[in-house]
């Protein structure tokens, strides 16, 4: 298995910022790895997210995927990622169906010109299915709770059938069986398909079993890898806490 | 009521549905990606654009969509990166093409331009020409065409930027496609219902649409016909009391948006959608 995602000495800055986001990451990602990515707020997690799927450009050094850069394959390259958006909110008035959100994840897939065929669908309803909210799927999504709404986000990554996943705080607004289950799914997904997955979560208890390497990131940089429970008990990562639970 | 030959009954009617029907159809995008501000400059532009082509004995419409258009390649580009209050911005071209529409009004020689130029104001049926229910022709299939075949990629678009562009949707472009065709929709339409309130035209109907149905495609059927219903109903108004068939079309398109609010199922507790 070779290297899916590599970044090579990759620094982010934001517009109209001074301070990079991200500093010179250099990191390598094989196929079928479970990568999960923690540190304290504003360590620059969706922004690594970002990065590799170039919906922020990197201000420096090579960002490549599928071994194409993206900034040049940006817009081929997404089409195989599946992401899943942090803290996304929706007006209650919004007038898309459910059914139609999961769907609008595989557009990039169909390609320009095509319509969705019962074999697209078939994927949306399984999807749907698999994180239970087949029930609701001819509901607006403003109508749908937090975590109803999480599930369709996660549901429309999938049936992107995507080479690689990029989950940034999935768990949001699901509740303690909700996270169970997506859980078991991800790691079921990992295993059965080799799917690369890169899981970004604040809470440490809620990165899935599957998990193969740990990252942590503070201020932009990464300050430690490995398997979770060597970076845990880590002195780095101890320092990190302390730091957190004197600000709070 | 007013007496009209027949074919420029037909003509100015004909004129009427179909920019009922590429207004409202335009209209679904506008409200729903937040470009009433930079539609209303648009209009605006184009109604400064054709001053202009009168003041320079050029067809009106043309210079509506050089102006349209060039707004549209202005404000696009400044709607996605700017770092200044983009309104700001806006008012400022609002304010500014509006004074320049002024300008070139009042520099066109003798009466008869005067007249034709506020008919660009208000809107007139006998400006509406054979040439003119062409490109209103042109303009529907294209942007009926254009809707159909990438609909999944304009409401990818319209239910969140971001995340269509994360599964591989170009945004760019078809951001710049819509404000195109707003651009030259606005202009088409400029003759039949004025540069004033072309634009109530666009977002009207769909606004409409909004206050009845849950479901997105619903208000993107919806919307074309509300739109061609008002046009209609105006068009006879106009007729018949003898009002300016762009006002006419507004009030008729604003009082249907109003009972749509009053019967809206998005108020109303424990029934079901009026339309499901």
């Amino acid at each position: 298995m070779g290297a899916v995602i590599e970044l090579d000495n990759v620094s982010t800055i934001y517009e109209g910022e001074r301070i990079p986001s991200l500093h010179n990451i250099t990191l390598s990602i094989d196929e079928g790895e479970f990568v999960a990515v923690i540190g304290p707020n504003g360590a620059g997690k969706t922004t690594l997210l970002e990065t590799i799927n170039g919906l922020l450009p990197a201000t420096s050094g090579t960002v490549r995927v599928f071994g194409k850069n993206v900034k040049t394959h940006g817009l081929e390259i997404r089409k195989k990622i599946g992401y899943v958006i942090q803290n996304f909110e929706i007006d209650s008035l919004t007038p898309f169906l459910s059914k139609d959100v999961v769907m609008m994840g595989r557009t990039g897939r169909i390609g320009l010109l095509r319509f969705p065929n019962q074999r697209d669908w078939e994927r949306v309803f399984s999807n749907m299915q698999l994180l239970g909210i087949e029930g609701f799927k001819d509901r607006a999504v403003g109508k749908l709770s937090g975590g109803e709404f999480q599930k369709v986000l996660i549901a429309r990554a999938l049936t992107q059938e995507p080479d690689v996943l990029l989950l940034d705080e999935p768990f949001a607004n699901l509740d303690v069986s909700s996270r169970k289950r997506v859980s078991d799914l991800l790691t079921t997904l990992n295993i059965e398909r080799s799917l690369t997955t890169v899981f970004v979560s604040h809470d440490i208890n809620a990165i899935p079993e599957a998990c193969t390497r740990t990252i942590v990131l503070d201020q932009g940089r990464i300050v430690c890898q490995g398997e979770l429970e060597t970076v845990l008990s880590s002195s780095i990562v101890q320092q990190l806490w302390q730091r957190g639970k004197k600000h709070d | 009521m007013i007496e009209l030959p027949l074919i420029l009954l037909i003509t100015a009617l004909l004129g009427s549905i179909l920019a009922g029907l590429s207004c409202s159809t335009i209209g679904v995008f506008v409200v729903r990606m937040n470009l009433v501000s930079i539609g209303y400059c648009m209009s605006h532009a184009a109604f400064a654009g054709a001053a202009f082509g009168l003041l320079i004995n050029v067809d009106p419409m043309f210079g509506a969509i050089v102006f349209s258009i060039a707004t549209a390649l202005f404000l696009g580009p400044l709607s996605e990166k700017a770092k200044l209050e983009s309104n700001v911005v806006i008012g400022f071209l609002f304010s500014i093409m509006i004074a320049f529409a002024f300008i070139f009004l009042n520099m066109i020689p003798g009466n008869a331009a005067t007249g034709a130029a506020l008919s660009i104001l208000w809107g007139s049926i006998f400006m509406i020409n054979l040439n003119d229910l062409f490109l209103l022709v042109l303009l529907s299939f294209v942007m009926l065409l254009f809707f159909i075949l990438f609909y999944k990629e304009l409401t990818a678009m319209l239910f969140h930027r971001k995340l269509a562009e994360a599964s591989g949707v170009n945004t760019k472009m078809f951001f710049f496609a819509i404000l195109f065709f707003v651009g030259f929709t606005v202009s088409v339409s400029l003759k039949l219902v004025g540069g004033l309130l072309v634009f109530a035209l666009i977002v009207n109907p769909t606004s409409t649409a909004y206050q009845l149905f849950f479901d997105f495609k619903k208000i993107s059927l919806a919307s074309p016909v509300i739109g061609v219903v008002s046009c209609l109903l105006g068009f006879l108004v106009s007729l018949e009391w003898n009002l300016p068939i762009g006002a006419a079309i507004v009030v008729v398109s604003s009082l249907i948006f109003a009972f749509s609010i009053l019967f809206s199922p998005k108020r109303k507790k424990g029934k079901k959608p009026l339309f499901s």
